[in-house]
């Protein structure tokens, strides 16, 4: 555990605030995550975790304060980058409502998850250039090894809309994988899995982060998966920072309780 | 052989069908068994299906829309027009430049779909197509207005297309070109990412998509098509009128890519040839013809019809039910006998 905590942080929030009109979502966040641990970001509903991970990928511009990414470059803002551009520093999301490519087919999905990484011009495209084929061919390649890895071999030209929503749940995270990220931001990776799903998707993130070698950040409803796996966790409410910790610091914590259940009466 | 051809390379069926096609005119050349209206419809179907290819590209692959699309045409048109009469340029000079001036303008709708979406682009295209026809009415030196222009058919190396047939055989040479180019764009990266754009602007910007890139992209490329097919339409014709230039085009274009399907190649065509022989039946039909614009009628009834019952398409429906289980079928009893000389080997 001490070893963990010490590692560096390879995602810096600080002082993050985000206002929607008279409403502060955010307020004054601050958390590091960890190099190579599973990091978790628990709290009530609307207590701003989608919030959190819009502004760190750019979707929201927050109202002030920063977001510093250890990248092969060194500290950077990721403030400082357009939402299409966090990728290619490798810092890559899923989405809530799952956001899959659906008049597309299951490998189509993957290799458009792997367009940050595969480098083929237009014109090489277009008249068949040398060098486009094997670029495609080894897209391809990793496309179906992330299949396999996922346990979803043979599924490849398949509609992705007509897969069952588990399906679809692992699909958006072998998209992202494609993208050869160090960093990925799940959010709600288990929600509307069962209870079979819910153990299956714990080993693989397991498995991501031994693996691939990548430092998974992921907002979750489901505590008693939070508590598995993830090695910290921060606890939110109103936009606040409410407690962080271990799992089981975090499940000691006086004001998580009162987040969740409400204050004791005396 | 066939066979073989279409397994290696899955728009050898284009390309096939496309040679049968000109192997066919080709031996018209000799015999004339072709009326020469039915010559000028084949010559309509091609110059249709570059446009509908065009318009295809923006709608099926890329999730955008236009309604001014008709101007991007007209516009290649007229400069194919003025290129041919006052310039003298060569012929592929000239298809190159009506392809290319019309894509620099095209931009300029990329630019509008970037702040507006749905409804509010489509309204918009449609007053900047409309401003487009009203140029085209009203600057004579460049159009001569309602006079219209006239030009002579294209000539390569001294070689003259006066011949419709020889047209139709060079049409369908730029067609089958066109083809091959959308579908290596849909095959590759670019292309995925225009689809992908479509089915989910947040994901695909999150995996490295960039709406302004693609956006301006697909806009320039569908202009770049649909400039090329008015260069074919002005040769074909030898006359331009802006009459031709309206939104009536710009709704045939949709009506095209909606009946024959969204994001085929296959049905781009299938929509061109379906529009343009819906007016040439209706004509031909006496109660039918004397209704008038039966055809609009007719289109706007069919376009209900595929949303209703084949919202694929024509040509994605019978590529899906008929085409791909044959095909798929076929491959499963190869990979079968594999298996089993596998077997026999092990």
């Amino acid at each position: 555990m001490a070893e963990e905590e010490n590692s560096l942080p390879i995602l810096k929030v600080n002082n993050l605030t985000k206002t929607f009109g008279g409403l502060v979502a955010v307020d004054e966040l601050s958390f590091s995550v960890p190099q190579g641990i599973i990091y978790g970001l628990i709290g009530p509903n609307g207590a701003g975790k989608t919030t959190v991970f819009n502004m760190i990928t750019r979707f929201y511009k927050p109202d002030s304060g920063k977001v510093l990414f250890q990248s092969d470059q060194g500290e950077v803002d990721l403030l400082d980058y357009r939402v299409h551009e966090i990728i290619d520093l490798g810092v890559a999301r899923t989405f809530q409502n799952i956001e899959l490519f659906n008049n597309m087919t299951v490998i189509e999905n993957l290799m458009a998850g792997g367009h940050s990484q595969l480098k083929t011009n237009f014109f090489q495209e277009i008249f068949r250039l040398p060098g486009f084929k094997a670029k495609e061919k080894e897209t391809r390649q990793q496309a179906l090894e992330i299949l396999d890895f996922l346990g979803l071999a043979g599924k490849e030209n398949q509609p992705a809309s007509s897969q069952p929503y588990g399906v679809q749940k692992l699909l958006e995270l072998g998209r992202i994988l494609m993208a050869e990220p160090e960093i990925i931001l799940l959010d709600e990776p288990a929600a509307g899995m069962n209870d079979s799903e819910t153990n299956r998707l714990a080993k693989l993130l397991q498995l991501i982060k031994d693996e691939f070698d990548i430092t998974i950040f992921l907002v979750e409803h489901d505590m008693s998966l939070v508590m598995d796996i993830c090695q910290q966790i921060t606890a939110i409410n109103f936009g606040k920072k409410i407690c962080q910790g271990s799992p089981a610091e975090i499940q000691a914590s006086e004001a998580v309780q009162e987040a969740y259940l409400g204050r004791k009466e005396n | 052989m066939l066979d073989s051809l279409t397994d290696s390379h899955p728009y050898t069926k284009y390309i096939v069908g496309t040679l049968i096609f000109m192997l066919m005119i080709l031996i018209d050349l000799q015999l004339n068994i072709f009326a020469s209206r039915t010559i000028n419809l084949f010559i309509r179907v091609v110059y249709f299906s570059i446009m509908a290819l065009g318009f295809n590209m923006l709608l099926g692959f890329a999730g955008q829309i236009s309604l001014g699309h008709a101007a991007y045409m007209g516009l290649g048109a007229y400069l194919t027009a003025y290129f041919s009469n006052f310039m003298g340029w060569n012929f592929l000079l000239i298809l190159l430049l009506s392809g290319l001036i019309p894509m620099v303008l095209g931009i300029a709708l990329g630019l509008i779909a970037l702040r507006m979406e749905r409804l509010y682009l489509a309204i918009a295209t449609l007053g900047l197509g409309v401003t487009g026809q009203m140029i085209f009415q009203e600057w004579r030196a460049f159009t001569r207005g309602f006079s219209g222009i006239r030009l002579d058919r294209p000539e390569i190396f001294g070689f003259a297309f006066n011949n419709s047939r020889h047209f139709l055989l060079l049409a369908t040479a730029i067609l089958l070109l066109v083809i091959i180019l959308t579908y290596n764009f849909s095959r590759s990266r670019t292309g995925r990412a225009l689809s992908a754009m479509r089915d989910s602007e947040y994901a695909s910007q999150s995996l490295g998509v960039s709406l302004f890139k693609y956006k301006l992209l697909a806009f320039a490329a569908s202009s770049f098509y649909v400039g090329i097919a008015g260069s074919l339409y002005a040769y074909a014709e030898r006359f331009v009128h802006p009459s031709t230039w309206g939104v009536e085009l710009s709704l045939d274009m949709l009506a095209m890519v909606v009946i024959g399907g969204l994001a085929s190649i296959g049905g781009s065509i299938v929509g061109a040839a379906f529009l343009v022989l819906v007016p040439r039946i209706t004509a031909a039909t006496p109660l039918l013809a004397e209704i008038t614009n039966m055809n609009y009628i007719l289109t706007g009834l069919a376009m209900i019809l595929v949303i209703k019952y084949l919202p694929l398409g024509i040509y994605n429906t019978i590529d899906v039910k008929l085409i791909q289980p044959y095909l798929i079928g076929r491959s499963s009893k190869e990979f079968r006998y594999q298996d089993l000389e596998k077997q026999e080997e092990g």
